[in-house]
C-alpha cells in the first residue's frame, strides 16, 4: 500500500513548533516510516508539489503570498492541519490589530517602505481547517496522537478537559485562589499545564475550550486585577479569535 | 516567485546577476512587528513575548529581554541566577548548532538530502546528533522549564530553580554525551569546505563590549561599548527585503560562531580555521558544541559546589526605566532595548538580531564566490551559493521580527 503523502509548510512564525517535531527524535523517525514526507522546506531539499493526503501548516498567513498559498494547499490537501498557536489562533503576531500595522511599518521601517503583511490571522480566517494542534509551542505528543488517529482512519479528537485538570494533576497551587490572573479554566488542556508548572501564567495558547465559561472567569479576574491586565491576558494569544 | 531556499530558518531566495557578478538575498518573511506589539505590554510580558521571535533561539531572546528589563529597573541578579542563565545559554548553543549542523548544513557536505538519511549513511554520527539534541533540550527543560520558549525565568531570577539531585543527574548525562560532542567535531573537521576568501568585520560581545576584528587580521581589535550598539551596528532598509540589513560602522560584518572564535581565540589551534572563509562557520559551530558542552559541566559543578540561592531580586529605587540587554545568541550578538513608564509598561522597544548583521556579509560573500569560482556550470555555482547561505546558518525568522 502506498504511504500517505504528507507536506509540512510554514508561514510567518518562529518555527518553534517544527523544532518540537524534531525534538521527538526517535518517535519522529518511527512516524516518518509510516508516511512519506514529500514536501518540507525546513527539513529537505527534494520537495514535490501536491496533491497531498495530509498538509500540516505552521505559522500565520500574514503576506498575500501566504494567503494565496494557503488557499492552494487547501485545494490540494485531503486533510489540512494547523500546527501551533500562530496557525490555530493568530498567536503572538495577532497581538497587532490590522489598523495599527500602518503606524508600526512607518516607525520601524520608515516612510518609503512597501509592506508585505496584510494582517496576522489564523488559517481558519481563510480556509476550512480540519484539525487544530494548538500551543505556543505545541505539545509534540499531540502530533503523534493526531497522526496515529488519522493513519488509523479515525478523526482526531480534542482534549475534553481544561488546563485546570492537568494543573491539578501536576500538583500546582491554584493561581486564581492565590489571587494571580490565569486563563486555565476556559482553555483547552493538552499542554500538561507546563507554563503554570514553571511558575508562569496561562495566557491561553491552547485556545478556548468548548463551552468555555468566559464570562464567569472574567468575574473572578475582575476581583483579582484591573481591566487593562484582563485585556492583556485575552490579547496575548487570543486577540484574533476572541471577538 | 522563485522557490524559497530549503533547510534554512525562514523564507528567502537569491537573485543572481551573472553579468555583474552580483547576488541579492531577497527576504520574504511576513512582518510581525514585535517592536510595535511590545508597546503597551508590561516588562514581565517582554521576556515572555520575545522568545516567540525565534523557536530556534528562544532562550537567547528570553535572556536578552530579561537583561534589558533588569537594566531598566536597576536590578543586579545574584550569582546563582547568573550561573543558571549561563547554563541555559550553553544548552541553547548546543541545541541550535546541533540542529543546524546535522539537519540543515551537513547534508550538503555528505551528499544527502535530509538529516534523517544520516541514520543509514552514518548511524554513529546520527546517534551522536540525537544525543546532542537530547541533552541540550534537557538542559533547557530542566533550567528554563521547556525546550522551546522558557517558563521558569523571571525578572530578577527564576520562578523555580532545579533540585540538586536533578542537576547531579544532568551532570552525569553530560559526562556520558561528551563523546558525542567530540564525534560531531571529528566528523565536521574532516569536511573539505569549498574555497572562498572574503574580507569581513567579525564581531562578538565580550564583557560589555562589542569587539570587531578583520577577517584579514584577527589581531587588530576594535572595541565599542554595547551601550552604543545602535551607532556600531547600522541598519538599513532595502526594497527587496522585509528584514533590515546591518553593517559594522559601514562595513559588512559577520557574527556567530566563526566571529566568536576569532575574537575569543579559545579553541584548539589544531583546527585550521580560515576566518576569511564563511564556510568555516560550520567547523566553528562544531568546535563550539564541544566548548559549551564542557562549559555546561563546569557550571553545574560550580552550582553543586557553592549551593544555590533562589532569591529573586526586586527592582531598585533608582531605576532609569531605560535598559539595554545583550547576549551572544547561537548566530551572534543579540540586542534588546526597552523603555518603561513608571508602571512598568513598555513605551519603546528596539531589537537587533544576529541575522540582520549577517545579511550584508552573506551578499558580499556570495558576490565573492561568483567572482572566485571558475570553470563551473551555472547550476553548480547556484548550488554552492545556496550552500554558502546555509553555512551562515541564517535565521530569517529572527531577522524579520
Amino acid at each position: 500500500m502506498q504511504k500517505p503523502k504528507i507536506s509540512i509548510y510554514d508561514f510567518t512564525d518562529c518555527e518553534g513548533c517544527q523544532i518540537k517535531l524534531i525534538a521527538l527524535k526517535e518517535k519522529f523517525l518511527i512516524l516518518g516510516k509510516r508516511v512519506d514526507i514529500v514536501n518540507w522546506r525546513l527539513g529537505q531539499e527534494n520537495n514535490e508539489s501536491g496533491p497531498f493526503d495530509i498538509s500540516i501548516i505552521e505559522g500565520a498567513p500574514i503576506t498575500q503570498y501566504e494567503i494565496d498559498l494557503l488557499k492552494k494547499l487547501r485545494k490540494e490537501s485531503k486533510v489540512l492541519i494547523g500546527l501551533g498557536s500562530c496557525a490555530t489562533l493568530g498567536g503572538i503576531p495577532g497581538i497587532i490589530d490590522k489598523a495599527q500595522r500602518k503606524k508600526w511599518y512607518k516607525k520601524i521601517y520608515g516612510d518609503n517602505y512597501r509592506p508585505r503583511g496584510v494582517d496576522a490571522l489564523p488559517l481558519s480566517a481563510y480556509v476550512k481547517v480540519d484539525f487544530l494542534i494548538h500551543g505556543c509551542p505545541i505539545n509534540e505528543n499531540e502530533v503523534i496522537q493526531a497522526m496515529e488517529d488519522l493513519l488509523a482512519g479515525k478523526e482526531p479528537k480534542y482534549c475534553d478537559y481544561s488546563v485546570c485538570f492537568e494543573c491539578k494533576q501536576a500538583n500546582n497551587p491554584c493561581r486564581l485562589l492565590d489571587n494571580f490572573p490565569c486563563l486555565g479554566p476556559i482553555i483547552q488542556g493538552g499542554c500538561n499545564a507546563i507554563c503554570i508548572s514553571g511558575g508562569s501564567p496561562c495566557y491561553g495558547c491552547f485556545g478556548l475550550r468548548e463551552d468555555a465559561e468566559k464570562k464567569n472567569l472574567i468575574k473572578i479576574l475582575e476581583k483579582i486585577t484591573d481591566q487593562k491586565e484582563i485585556d492583556r491576558y485575552f490579547s496575548m494569544f487570543l486577540n484574533k479569535v476572541n471577538k | 516567485m522563485n522557490e524559497f531556499i530549503a533547510k534554512i530558518e525562514g523564507h528567502g531566495n537569491l537573485t543572481i546577476d551573472w553579468e555583474k557578478n552580483q547576488v541579492k538575498l531577497n527576504i520574504h518573511e511576513g512582518e510581525r512587528l514585535f517592536e510595535g506589539l511590545l508597546v503597551g505590554r508590561t516588562a514581565e510580558e517582554m521576556y515572555w513575548i520575545t522568545p516567540r521571535i525565534c523557536g530556534i533561539c528562544p532562550i537567547a531572546h528570553n535572556l536578552a529581554s530579561l537583561a534589558a528589563v533588569e537594566d531598566a529597573l536597576g536590578i543586579k541578579v545574584n550569582s546563582t541566577t547568573i550561573l543558571l542563565r549561563d547554563l541555559m545559554q550553553c544548552g541553547q548553543m548546543i541545541q541550535s548548532h546541533a540542529l543546524h549542523l546535522f539537519f540543515l548544513s551537513l547534508p550538503d557536505y555528505l551528499g544527502i538530502d535530509r538529516g534523517t538519511e544520516l541514520a543509514q549513511k552514518n548511524p554513529e554520527a546520527f546517534k551522536s546528533a540525537l544525543a546532542l539534541k537530547g541533552i541540550s533540550d534537557e538542559i533547557a527543560e530542566i533550567i528554563a522549564g521547556r525546550s522551546v520558549h522558557p517558563t521558569r525565568t523571571t525578572i530578577g531570577g527564576f520562578h523555580k530553580i532545579p533540585f540538586k539531585s536533578v542537576l547531579e543527574k544532568l551532570l552525569n548525562k553530560l559526562k556520558k554525551t561528551e563523546k558525542d560532542a567530540k564525534n560531531a567535531l571529528e566528523l565536521v573537521s574532516k569536511i573539505d569546505f569549498p574555497e572562498l576568501k572574503v574580507e569581513l568585520q567579525l564581531a562578538a560581545q565580550d564583557n560589555g563590549l562589542i569587539i570587531a576584528v578583520s577577517s584579514n587580521n584577527i589581531k587588530g581589535r576594535k572595541e565599542s561599548s554595547i551601550r552604543n550598539y545602535k551607532e556600531v551596528i547600522e541598519e538599513e532598509v532595502r526594497d527587496y527585503s522585509t528584514a533590515k540589513f546591518g553593517k559594522y560602522r559601514g562595513e559588512e560584518m559577520l557574527v556567530g560562531s566563526l566571529a566568536r572564535l576569532a575574537v575569543y581565540g579559545d579553541y584548539d589551534k589544531k583546527y585550521e580555521i580560515d576566518f576569511g572563509n564563511p564556510f568555516h562557520n560550520n567547523l566553528a559551530q562544531a568546535i563550539e558544541i564541544l566548548t559549551y558542552h564542557q562549559k555546561a559541566q563546569k557550571i553545574i559543578e560550580q552550582l553543586l559546589d557553592t549551593g544555590m540561592d533562589k532569591k529573586v531580586i526586586k527592582s531598585s529605587k533608582n531605576s532609569s526605566f531605560k535598559g539595554i540587554g545583550a547576549t551572544e545568541a547561537p548566530r551572534g550578538g543579540l540586542y534588546h532595548e526597552v523603555h518603561l513608564d513608571k508602571d512598568n509598561i513598555i513605551t519603546h522597544a528596539n531589537i537587533i538580531t544576529p541575522t540582520v548583521q549577517n545579511l550584508t556579509s552573506i551578499e558580499k560573500s556570495a558576490n565573492a564566490l561568483l567572482k572566485q569560482t571558475k570553470n563551473r556550470s551555472k547550476k553548480e555555482i547556484e548550488r554552492l551559493l545556496v550552500m554558502l547561505v546555509r553555512a551562515y546558518d541564517p535565521c530569517i525568522t529572527c531577522s524579520v521580527h
